[in-house]
């Protein structure tokens, strides 16, 4: 039961004193510190953190907790985002010790399990992209975006053309990441229209590639939930013309086992394993990016790299049986030369994004969702993705216009702009409202082509009677009293908060007293 | 199949209301030359339990810090995590939430990264944070790109080589294919020169980085570089450690403008090397240029305060190519998980866990260097790592030996720093106790049999 008693700000709770952690006595020789640092780098005191006994501590966070929804409490029809159920199996095996336990720069021969997973995964996603090498370096699907837009530099670079190939062309539904990377990877970008359908203007797209565009990134499914109508042609004509093909992998949740970016034309991609492949949200990351790449590409990917040595004489784990108590009982084969290791000598690698290997306790969960799930699960997941998809498009259509025709992939965006016109009701106003019948709200206002945009994505996760009951309930709202949609959400913990205020005198940190 | 609930009944009455025969159907507009006609080349299905059996056996081939005694740092460390963490990390309205676009529905998230930010201020000595990037190397890389962005045409970035070599890395990648110049100072004591950062340092540069303490442990004159910085209207970007800060200066009781660290310490284990929490705070003056979401205080409608994501003009899905960065997601996760750890560390926690770590180290490098093998390789002082130098230059051997002897004893350097290739890094966390040190002294120092390294 939520209890809003509870939620002061940390510091009010502290009181000089009071303390949670209980450490060990030193149980080495003690020098003074001022004997082992210098007096110019010792703080005079330590940092002002609050003081606050376990229990109170507790108490904060779960109190605090129970005012956000979550996947696991509410149906999340938020579009673009594919907030699935998050399988528990995938959160108890990231924290197997034999995992979370693990310091990055282990030696190689010490982690063999550990690069197993992270080498079969590089081959599970080549698979299912049909690119056929993979770097999971990349932090998140942004930073995937920037080093795959980094390895088309790199290409470019190689074959003389880097000073020529300034152009990243993207639709303007596009993510606001695609726009972002490109720039900070030294590209121009430029924007193509796209149709009411959510398709590219091929008008557009013709006016605008010339022999100068370097990447045309492109979402397909796209951000309205169609599947692009002019796909090989647009990746062909980028071809003929030097250019290479990015595919925004967000919607990969559509197309799992049913086709592939490298098959369709994509040269390069990223996944957002936190979406297709259930890892949890976190309330806001943490994600992580991988990306796929042609064989031409491959040499520029990130380092590392897990590669497979050729036969080393250690038995394949996947052939041998297995005890019960999941042990080889067998002696031990690791003095053996290594099966898998790391490989840094990569002369055309675009270098390292970040730290380390990459975001392996997401990349684990992904991992754990494709070995459950199998080739037929996989293509089941997409297909009730899509099924559900299009079971709530033809409940919604016949309360809000869906401009974008009467079939969808995994989501469809729904037009509040009649609502607006005729009530006053603006999309906004029926996210929020929906709040107070516990769904969390669409995605609204994005893509920025459809009007009063409602972007709704089920997922497979949901039953017909969920979706069943979300319509009904979208329905009861757009016949309520305009006013008392105004004023939504009413039983949430706060109502609308006052943004502006928020953006013009910026109050980010509670004050020191 | 495991999560989804449709029948087959249930499909058929869906399709019906779509008014589609089959699901196939509803995939026509894929053309059929572009459709997959086979079934995905992976492993089939496992039940959870044969999913449970199967990483059984293959977490049984990692050695990890619960079976081997674990020394190794480098950016990355063994310290403990307090059971609190796990408790709330694990909490359904935390770890299955998104990120707090309906602030309404997620207050609890909003006032963790308000009180997070706040933290980390603290923790800082800055005047603003942002509610965390992806790890440490990128949010400096991301400082490196504020530095220029805030520098007007200064387009030079100084790092001396005792920043974390993968630090480096990441920051030439993020300079590759823009108008910005990375250089390396090299450090032969171990720590920065000021007078050779003074003869380096020059109109065009943006940015000074100084990690502090640096990757080898050791304690950098943060106060003189500082002022070197400053003198030539350089911004100073400082690389923290966040324990350190139990007795260390704050940086920005030095002097620093942006301050970014690697986080997971604070509570999230070392999980391979992420997801790890990149923390970032700066002065007032470029708060606007910071990259990554950012949460403010406001009022709701009926005058009640609350928490809401703002300043979002810097971002992407509002700016698209004019925005500060493509940050789009942070690790909102490690940041609550650093805020309870904090919490429950306080002021006190926080100091006793840094002395152990220096206390400890300092007993390890003493009783190690007893030896006439070995020997520490700088002489500046050091927090709760210390380079040690192999008088008979077989680090790997050495490090193979110990491996067998049940611990994982050291990072090797020479993968990154040539001249360095008779030396390697050993970290002392709180966790280690003096047994653990005497025990790795004594296997260090035990006479080997095996020959010098054949790699």
């Amino acid at each position: 039961m939520r209890n809003t008693r509870d939620t002061q700000l940390l510091f009010d709770l502290s009181k000089p004193g009071r303390r949670a952690a209980r450490l060990p006595a030193c149980d080495v020789p003690e020098t003074a510190i001022e004997d082992l640092l210098p007096a110019s780098a010792v703080a005079a005191a330590p940092p002002a953190l609050p003081e606050v006994p376990e229990p109170q501590i507790i108490r904060h966070y779960l109190n605090l907790s129970t005012l956000n929804m979550s996947v696991d409490t509410h149906f999340y029809p938020l579009g673009s985002c594919t907030m699935k159920y998050n399988p528990k199996r995938n959160e108890r095996a990231a924290a197997m010790p034999g995992f979370a336990d693990l310091h990055p720069l282990q030696p190689a021969e010490t982690i063999q399990g550990m690069l197993h997973v992270l080498y079969e995964m590089q081959q599970y996603l080549s698979e299912i992209s049909g690119l056929p090498a993979c770097s999971l370096q990349p932090a998140a699907g942004a930073q995937g975006e920037y080093a795959a837009l980094l390895v088309a530099a790199a290409y470019f670079r190689d074959i003389g053309q880097a000073a020529q190939r300034r152009k990243v062309l993207a639709p303007d539904n596009a993510h606001g990441t695609n726009p972002a990377s490109a720039v900070m990877a030294g590209f121009n970008t430029i924007t193509v229209k796209t149709r009411s359908n959510g398709g590219v203007d091929m008008e557009d797209f013709y006016k605008k590639l010339d022999d100068n565009i370097a990447v045309f990134m492109i979402t397909n499914p796209n951000t309205v939930g169609i599947f692009e109508p002019n796909m090989r042609e647009i990746a062909d004509a980028v071809h003929a013309k030097g250019g290479l093909v990015y595919l925004d992998g967000a919607n990969m949740n559509a197309i799992l086992g049913v086709t592939r970016p490298g098959d369709f034309g994509a040269d390069m991609q990223h996944y957002n394993p936190h979406k297709t492949f259930s890892g949890p949200h976190g309330g806001g990351g943490p994600g992580a990016g991988p990306i796929c790449v042609t064989e031409v590409l491959a040499k520029y990917l990130p380092s590392p790299m897990v590669v497979k040595e050729e036969e080393s004489g250690v038995r394949d784990q996947e052939s041998a049986g297995t005890s019960s108590l999941g042990r080889d009982l067998t002696p031990d084969s690791r003095h053996l030369t290594p099966k898998y290791r790391l490989d840094y000598n990569r002369p055309h690698s675009i270098g390292r994004v970040r730290s380390f290997f990459g975001n392996v306790g997401v990349l684990l969960r992904a991992y754990c969702y494709i070995r459950t799930h199998g080739p037929d699960g996989l293509r089941r997941v997409s297909e009730n993705a899509v099924l559900n998809a299009n079971y709530l498009l033809s409940k919604v259509k016949h309360i809000l216009p869906v401009p974008q025709g009467d079939r969808c992939m995994h989501e469809f965006v729904a037009s509040g702009s009649k609502l607006k016109a005729e009530r006053g009701v603006a999309a906004m106003d029926l996210a929020k409202r929906l709040l107070d019948f516990g769904y969390h709200a669409p995605t609204v206002y994005f893509p920025l082509t459809v009007p009063e945009a409602i972007m709704v994505e089920p997922t497979e996760t949901e039953s017909k009677e969920t979706l069943d009951a979300f319509a009904e309930t979208l329905f009861r709202i757009t016949g309520e009293d305009p006013e008392l949609l105004h004023e939504a959400p009413h039983t949430t913990a706060i109502s609308r908060p006052d943004e502006v205020q928020a953006a013009r005198n910026p109050m980010l940190c509670c004050r020191v007293d | 199949m495991p999560y989804h609930y449709n029948t087959p009944e249930d499909q058929r009455e869906m399709l019906d209301a779509i008014g589609a025969a089959s699901i196939d159907e509803l995939f026509a507009p894929i053309p059929d030359a572009l459709q997959l006609k086979r079934p995905l080349n992976l492993p089939p299905a496992l039940s959870e339990m044969e999913l449970d059996q199967h990483l059984r056996q293959l977490t049984a081939l990692n050695d990890h810090a619960g079976t081997k005694v674990c020394f190794l740092g480098g950016g990355s460390y063994d310290h403990f995590v307090p059971s609190v963490c796990d408790v709330i990390g694990s909490r359904s309205e935390f770890y299955t939430s998104y990120t707090p676009y309906q602030a309404e529905a997620s207050q609890g998230n909003l006032q963790v990264m308000f009180e997070y930010q706040s933290l980390i201020t603290r923790l800082t000595g800055l005047d603003v944070a942002n509610s965390s990037l992806y790890d440490g190397a990128s949010a400096a890389a991301e400082a490196a790109l504020m530095a220029l962005h805030a520098g007007g045409n200064r387009t030079k970035v100084i790092a001396p080589s005792t920043l974390h070599p993968e630090y480096r890395q990441t920051i030439a990648t993020y300079f590759e294919n823009i108008d910005a110049e990375l250089v390396t100072l090299d450090c032969p004591a171990g720590v920065l020169d000021a007078d050779a950062l003074a003869a380096a340092i020059d109109d065009r540069t943006a940015a000074v980085i100084l990690q502090q303490p640096n990757f080898f442990g050791c304690i950098e004159d943060a106060d003189r570089v500082a002022a070197v910085a400053k003198g030539a209207g350089a911004l100073l970007v400082a690389v923290f450690d966040p324990i350190s800060l139990g007795l260390l200066k704050r940086p920005g009781d030095y002097g620093a403008n942006i301050a970014v660290a690697e986080g997971h310490t604070l509570g999230t284990p070392m999980s391979y090397g992420g997801p790890y929490l990149g923390i970032m705070a700066c002065d007032n003056s470029l708060v606007r240029r910071m990259p990554g979401r950012i949460v403010g205080e406001t009022t709701d409608r009926r005058g009640k305060k609350c928490y809401v994501l703002t300043m979002q003009t810097r971002e992407q899905h509002i700016r698209r190519d004019k925005a500060t960065s493509n940050v789009c997601t942070n690790q909102a996760l490690f940041a609550v998980r650093a805020s309870v750890y904090l919490a429950q560390a306080g002021p006190q926690g926080l100091r006793e866990t840094a002395n152990l770590c220096l206390q400890k180290t300092r007993y390890l490098a003493e009783q190690l260097c007893q030896h006439d093998r070995f020997s520490q390789a700088f002489d500046a002082p050091t927090f709760k790592e210390v380079v040690i130098r192999d008088a008979e230059n077989n680090v790997a051997g050495l490090l193979r030996d110990a491996l067998d002897a049940g611990y994982l004893a050291g990072l090797p350097l020479g993968r990154w720093y040539p001249e360095l290739s008779d030396c390697f890094l050993v970290a002392v966390t709180e966790k280690r106790t003096k047994a653990d040190i005497d025990a790795l002294v004594k296997s260090l120092t035990a006479k080997s049999a095996r020959q010098p390294a054949h790699v």
